[in-house]
């Protein structure tokens, strides 16, 4: 009985330590954007779509807004680490109360072509090296900024245990059930619609709720996009 | 902990939870036959409770979420055609916490869906796939009373309830400290109590559907419109042009032949039915109230790579005003981006390994590398043939019936530019910039001419 509730205690310790601090970043570049044949220099942000669900014992909850407002943050991460790398974001043209129907519906349209191309991008990442992906040239239907060479395409999910479903999964070790923080950011050419750089960076901690530690997954996420020059 | 005990705790518990499930279920069919309109169902009295609260802001808020996200659609038109319908539909029924609203939503998936705060939503996939306005009324009348029984609460409920269980459960598994055959035992019930727990929310949630459909039934009649509209709404969503319908244990609705045979086997046997020429006109009025949106519905769904819905939708169409340029080009459309496809599958494709295998595929491959992979076939290369004869002629036809029309040269350009034909194209391209300089895709079409000429060099 000792030994077996010390293998649990050491169970639980890595589970603890792997709750805190596990991040996992993955990044790959199209070799056109590698070998130098297309700079970015300046891009333009879509509208972020990342869903948190609150996990209780009783089963997940939809968190409408506080969805909304982890999407503007994740948004502003994506904006600094971009800005760090001297790729300049140009003004935001999606805002839904200067958007006309006919804009929205054309956003809509282009988000919902990325929606349908990302779980092959999750699954298959390491072929956007082999330009594998791409949403067209109807990303042009957008018409954003002229000078903008890339659209950012933001999408994530993240899961928040509330106490009692904390207790449960501490109590049920071996289901693994974990809080997590997924996110992925699609870099495409504003113009072909190729898709150059995908990242899908993870945490296990809670950087929901913690900005710098949000913007600091997304900047290591973005490590491999060269800089503007 | 005596393990005697111990097993006698988990069995009540499980025992317990499971034995509430048909209740809750029988309970539901019980009520479907003693109401029959939406009025009545609203004196039933529900207590909101503060989860039900909680769930109803969640909501409310999505609801705003679909308008800001440009996935509602607005046309005038239909928008005052489907309150026109709904408000048939609820007559004056008015309950605590819903706001009726009926709306269409940019999906060319065919479906539709109530938000337990009022909001109806059908998608612009199935108002395309609709003949006329009493299978409409019957979707609607379906929606309502998912909306005036509370389904959402109470799955809602009923699921809170059933993953507390699950958690219980799969606590006690973890910790049996019984050993023996009574662990085992102990062990199988706790493995397989979570997954019978599962299967009974799709169980609740298909006797939910049951209910909707037959409350649907007797409401939409109760308002006017011809009871057959519901089977005949089923009949219709049979269509499977996409070869997406498959067969699951896990189905949360019933399958759809069923649902035509019960709703079909509840019509009173003097209730109203439609003569061939009143069908006729009924069909008529409604495509044409469909008109922009089925136009609308072809881009959706081109832009899902949906295409044979596309062409299907083109069709109807063309079919209802022969002669008009419009409906022709989205036709065109429609066969150009069919590609290597055939217009219609074959029963060999519909079958279900047949989809299945589809549908992996799909999940696997991107649209390009489908299109090249079919166009290695003599079949694909068949289909690539003659749909691009086919979409052609369409917008041809369409430029003589209006030459003005610039998205028929737009897609000619395209189509030509697909077949190798580059000064064609070219000149396509460069009509359908003169005529639209200020269009969305004005610039992308410049793109492409510059290309072209480059490539001509």
């Amino acid at each position: 009985m000792r030994s077996s509730l010390r293998v649990v205690f050491i169970i639980l310790c890595c589970m603890f330590a792997h709750y805190h601090t596990a991040d996992v970043n993955a990044q790959y570049v199209n070799a056109k954007l590698k070998e130098k044949k297309v700079t970015i220099r300046s891009a333009a942000i879509l509208p972020a779509k990342v869903e948190i669900t609150k996990e209780s014992a009783k089963g997940s909850e939809m968190m409408v807004a506080e969805s909304a407002d982890i999407s503007v943050k994740v948004t502003e991460a994506v904006n600094q680490a971009l800005q760090q790398k001297k790729i300049s974001v140009v003004a935001n043209s999606f805002e839904p109360t200067a958007m006309d129907e006919s804009r929205k519906y054309t956003l809509a349209d282009i988000q919902s072509r990325y929606d349908a191309l990302l779980p092959k991008l999750v699954d298959k990442s390491k072929d956007v090296k082999k330009a594998r992906f791409t949403l067209g040239d109807e990303v042009m239907l957008l018409n954003v900024h002229k000078d903008a060479d890339v659209l950012i395409f933001i999408r994530g999910q993240g899961r928040v245990f509330t106490k009692g479903k904390t207790a449960f999964a501490i109590v049920n070790i071996f289901s693994l059930d974990l809080p997590f923080t997924m996110i992925t950011v699609g870099v495409v050419d504003a113009r072909s619609g190729e898709v150059l750089a995908f990242t899908k960076p993870m945490s296990m901690s809670n950087v929901l709720k913690d900005p710098k530690a949000l913007t600091k997954m997304i900047e290591k996420s973005l490590k491999k996009l060269p800089a503007a020059a | 902990m005596n393990p005697k005990r111990f097993s006698q705790i988990l069995l009540l518990v499980v025992s317990l939870v499971l034995s509430s499930l048909p209740a809750n279920v029988w309970a539901a069919s019980v009520k479907a036959q003693q109401t029959s309109t939406v009025a009545q169902v609203a004196q039933e009295k529900f207590e909101f409770g503060q989860v039900d609260r909680d769930l109803l802001s969640e909501i409310n808020l999505l609801d705003d979420r679909f308008e800001k996200e440009g996935v509602v659609y607005h046309d005038p038109r239909l928008d005052a055609y489907l309150t026109r319908v709904g408000t048939a539909i609820v007559a004056d029924t008015k309950l605590e916490n819903v706001e009726w609203k009926f709306r269409a939503l940019r999906d060319p998936v065919p479906n539709a869906f109530a938000l337990p705060n009022g909001s109806i939503y059908i998608n612009t996939g199935l108002l395309a796939l609709l003949d006329d306005e009493n299978q409409l009324a019957a979707v609607v009348a379906h929606e309502v009373s998912h909306v005036a029984q509370r389904h959402t609460y109470l799955r809602n409920r009923s699921v809170r309830k059933k993953m507390l269980a699950i958690n219980i459960i799969n606590t006690i598994g973890t910790w049996n400290p019984v050993t023996g055959t009574a662990g085992i035992a102990i062990n199988l019930i706790a493995t397989i109590s979570p997954l019978m727990l599962a299967l009974s929310v799709f169980g609740y949630s298909r006797e939910q559907e049951k209910e909707a459909d037959l409350e649907g039934l007797k409401t939409a009649a109760a308002a006017g419109f011809v009871p057959d509209g519901m089977p005949n709404s089923f009949k219709a969503m049979q269509k499977d042009i996409e070869g997406e319908q498959l067969s699951s244990f896990y189905s949360d609705h019933p399958k759809l032949q069923e649902r035509v045979n019960y709703t079909s086997s509840s019509i009173p046997a003097d209730a109203r039915k439609l003569t061939d020429d009143e069908a006729k006109l009924a069909r008529n009025d409604y495509l044409a109230v469909m008109e922009a949106v089925d136009r609308h519905n072809i881009e959706l769904a081109i832009n899902e790579a949906r295409f044979r819905s596309a062409v299907f939708v083109g069709e109807k169409l063309v079919n209802l005003h022969p002669e008009s340029s419009e409906n022709i080009f989205y036709l065109a459309e429609s066969y150009r981006t069919l590609g290597p496809r055939n217009a219609e599958l074959t029963s060999k494709q519909l079958t279900s390994g047949a989809k299945k295998k589809a549908a992996k595929t799909r999940s696997k491959r991107t649209l390009e590398e489908l299109d090249a992979e079919l166009l290695k076939t003599p079949e694909g290369q068949e289909a690539w043939k003659s749909n691009s004869e086919h979409a052609e002629k369409l917008f041809v036809r369409a430029l003589e019936l209006n030459r003005l029309n610039a998205r028929a040269h737009r897609g000619l350009g395209m189509l030509y530019e697909r077949l190798g034909r580059k000064e064609d194209a070219a000149s396509k391209y460069a009509a359908y910039i003169e005529l639209a300089p200020n269009a969305i895709d004005t610039e992308r079409i410049r793109r492409r001419l510059a290309v072209l000429k480059e490539s001509m060099r």
